[in-house]
């Protein structure tokens, strides 16, 4: 069986479950890298140059430690997932810059994913990766529709249940009990974290801060929670039409639990982002406009996670103690 | 209306041209103070921290043309990949919220850029007659490649001067006969002349300047003040600067002719093909194909500007070493934490790197 090596890092929370089922419909098999690890961290980090954000540092990383266990390595050139929305250079060069980086890189499947150019580019680029594994156009077609329906349901899944996209991956995995079990008791205060998957959901970069947050008696929210269509709603009230493709995970989720009166907003973000840099102080000025206490935490690989825990800490007293004075 | 205008480079000149052939005294055009530490100071005071130096210095100039009562402010906006496209959205709520009532018109340079100028100019002067604003646009591209083609020149005699400064000397000088130029024959008069003074420069027998060319992200190749004058400091350690990119090349292309389906970096983008297939935004793609084609021509070295953070800017760094054409790249980074110093030392490091291989390559 042909495997397809699957980088867990940048949009494989989001999209993992579509390219899943994509590839096993084609008859092939998909390879996950491991959780990250000093290892990865290590390759990713010396290989790109300083001024690279630490996601994609990682990224580096992960490949490097599928090399030898994978015939192909999917990595999606993504240049654009609505009209006149746009990713990252990063995200548009990474096959580039992975074949420049990681010399010993299996052959790489990159499909550029433009949806501002339309469906029709989109099902072209299918087409020409489904090739690599079926001559058969309709079976390329069928495993296209059977991703979609796979990946709406795991966004479903998401803002259905208000599990994180971990919660969902896990779940996937664990056939015999389907059920998510709810904490026992709910707390009485809650925080939105937003930012990229890839950041809020990556524990290495961001030193375990949702179950820290959990444990610390916090009903916490993130972006994947709220229907996509409230996010996109959202996102047009606060800040119109978007110039990213993601800006509805971070200004739209921001707007959102805004609006649903959350007791604090935590922004997480690494240093260097460049979308970030710009979309972020949107929804801080909206959070001071709302008088919502807001946390700006900015990550690299020197962050420590005791000066986390303090910052942590410092912001969610003072969340407590204004509930406690509102009321 | 009184429309302020950011800096960069010699572009306000363009501007001035315009409104000096088209203005009818309705409105005003208010080129705010040259690019300084204080509009540095004022951009970095209001911008989010992690912004790039082209935000923050372009935001400053358009404080600074508030100040002087700007009720109009001109910005360019990409649609493409790069933070370009969110810089109208971030700028027009920072001078909202310093309570300037000023409202942005922007002028599109990634897509649809011929209707987006066409758009602006109906904006800002209705009732002009075509004939009048194409014969303005006209002067003011006749300038624009006057400026450059000074440009060229004084990169090379920079090299070979025999007294160090002088050919800056009479380069500033042009800008400003330049700029001062009443008709097109003034413009062309002119640039003859300061090019015969340079040519005319003494200069030195015994120089052999090595060539380096410079590639990178267009705000901070072209604005003097955003890369603390690089050319002017590699000339002064005998350097032979190239570049291809111009302001007069990008207004003429990315503006105009684009539309008509010219691409002006066709060779430049195939030659990058075998390592970056594809635009990443910005001038990121410009950048790896450039670094081939100068390995080809022979050329000494390159040196690749950007501000810091730049996204297109890292995916081309992360990719330049790995080309099979070979030449030393140095990458310098621009943001408001920069020391000049600090460059000039880093560069000349880099010229003696030059210098010692071709010693070494004539051996």
């Amino acid at each position: 069986m042909v495997r397809v090596g699957i980088p867990r890092a940048l949009s494989y929370y989001q999209y993992y479950p579509g390219w899943k089922v994509f590839f096993e419909a084609l008859g092939a098999e998909t390879v996950v890298s491991p959780q990250t690890n000093k290892a990865i961290f290590t390759a990713g980090n010396s290989r790109a140059v300083a001024e690279t954000c630490l996601p994609v540092k990682l990224f580096f990383g992960h490949v490097i430690s599928l090399v030898d266990k994978c015939d192909y390595m999917f990595i999606p050139a993504l240049r654009s997932l609505g009209r006149k929305a746009y990713y990252c250079s990063k995200f548009i060069g990474l096959p580039d810059m992975t074949r420049a980086l990681v010399p010993g890189c299996p052959p790489i499947l990159d499909p550029e994913i433009d949806l501002n150019k339309g469906r029709r580019s989109l099902y072209h680029a299918i087409y020409n990766l489904g090739r690599h594994f079926s001559s058969d156009k309709s079976k390329i077609k069928k495993a296209l529709e059977q991703a979609e329906r796979a990946h709406l349901a795991y966004r479903r899944e998401m803002s259905g249940k208000g599990i994180t996209p971990i919660q969902a991956l896990d779940e996937m995995h664990r056939d015999e009990d389907n059920s998510y079990l709810e904490p026992e008791i709910s707390p009485s205060l809650s925080v939105a974290v937003i930012g990229h998957q890839y950041v809020i959901y990556e524990d290495y970069i961001n030193h375990r801060l949702i179950s820290r947050l959990q444990a610390m008696g916090f009903r916490v929210f993130t972006p994947e929670m709220a229907e996509q269509e409230a996010l996109d709603i959202a996102m047009t009230n606060l800040g119109g039409a978007p110039h990213w493709s993601f800006e509805a995970d971070i200004i739209g989720a921001g707007e959102h639990y805004l609006e649903a009166k959350v007791n604090g907003i935590i922004s997480v973000a690494v240093f260097g982002c460049g979308p970030d840099s710009m979309m972020i102080d949107m929804v801080r000025h909206r959070a001071s406009e709302l008088k919502t206490p807001f946390l700006h935490l900015s990550l690299d690989e020197h962050t420590s996670e005791g000066g986390l825990v303090t910052r942590l800490e410092a912001f969610l007293d003072m969340v407590k103690r204004r509930k406690r004075v509102c009321e | 209306m009184r429309i302020g205008i950011p800096h960069c480079g010699n572009a306000y000149i363009i501007a001035e041209a315009l409104v000096q052939k088209i203005g009818n005294g309705e409105s005003e055009l208010i080129i705010p103070p040259p690019t300084s530490q204080r509009t540095l100071d004022l951009g970095v005071k209001y911008s989010p921290v992690e912004a790039c130096l082209p935000f923050k210095l372009t935001l400053g100039n358009l404080i600074e043309a508030c100040e002087l009562g700007a009720d109009t402010l001109i910005h360019a906006r990409g649609t493409g990949v790069c933070r370009l496209g969110y810089y109208v959205k971030e700028q027009e709520q920072i001078i909202r919220d310093l309570g300037y009532n000023a409202h942005f018109l922007t002028l599109d340079v990634s897509q649809h850029r011929f209707s987006s100028i066409m758009r602006l100019m109906k904006d800002l002067i209705n009732n002009v007659p075509w004939p009048k604003i194409i014969s303005a646009l006209h002067f003011a591209m006749e300038k624009l490649f006057a400026l450059d083609k000074m440009e060229k020149v004084v990169h090379k005699v920079r090299a070979i001067e025999l007294e160090k400064g002088r050919a800056n000397q009479i380069y500033r000088e042009a800008v400003k006969a330049i700029g001062e130029a009443k008709t097109a024959k003034e413009v062309k008069n002119t640039t003859k002349e300061y090019i015969k003074k340079l040519d005319q420069m003494p200069r030195d027998p015994t120089a052999d300047p090595v060539k380096v060319s410079i590639v990178g992200e267009v705000f901070v190749v072209l604005d003097p003040f955003a890369n603390m004058d690089i050319e002017m400091e590699l000339g002064k350690l005998g350097v032979e600067v190239e570049r291809t990119m111009s302001l007069s090349r990008w207004v003429k292309y990315r503006l105009f002719l684009n539309y008509l389906g010219v691409n002006e970096w066709k060779e430049v983008h195939e030659a990058a093909m075998p390592y970056l297939k594809r635009d990443v935004g910005g001038d990121g793609w410009e950048s790896v194909g450039e670094k081939v084609l100068y390995a080809r021509e022979g050329y000494d070295g390159m040196v690749h500007l950007a501000p810091f953070t730049c996204m297109p800017e890292i995916v081309a760094q992360n990719i330049i070493p790995s080309t099979k054409e070979d030449i030393p790249v140095l990458t310098v980074l621009y943001d408001e934490q920069m020391a000049r110093p600090g460059m000039i030392t880093r560069l000349e490091a880099f010229v003696d790197l030059l210098k010692f291989r071709r010693r070494r390559r004539r051996k």
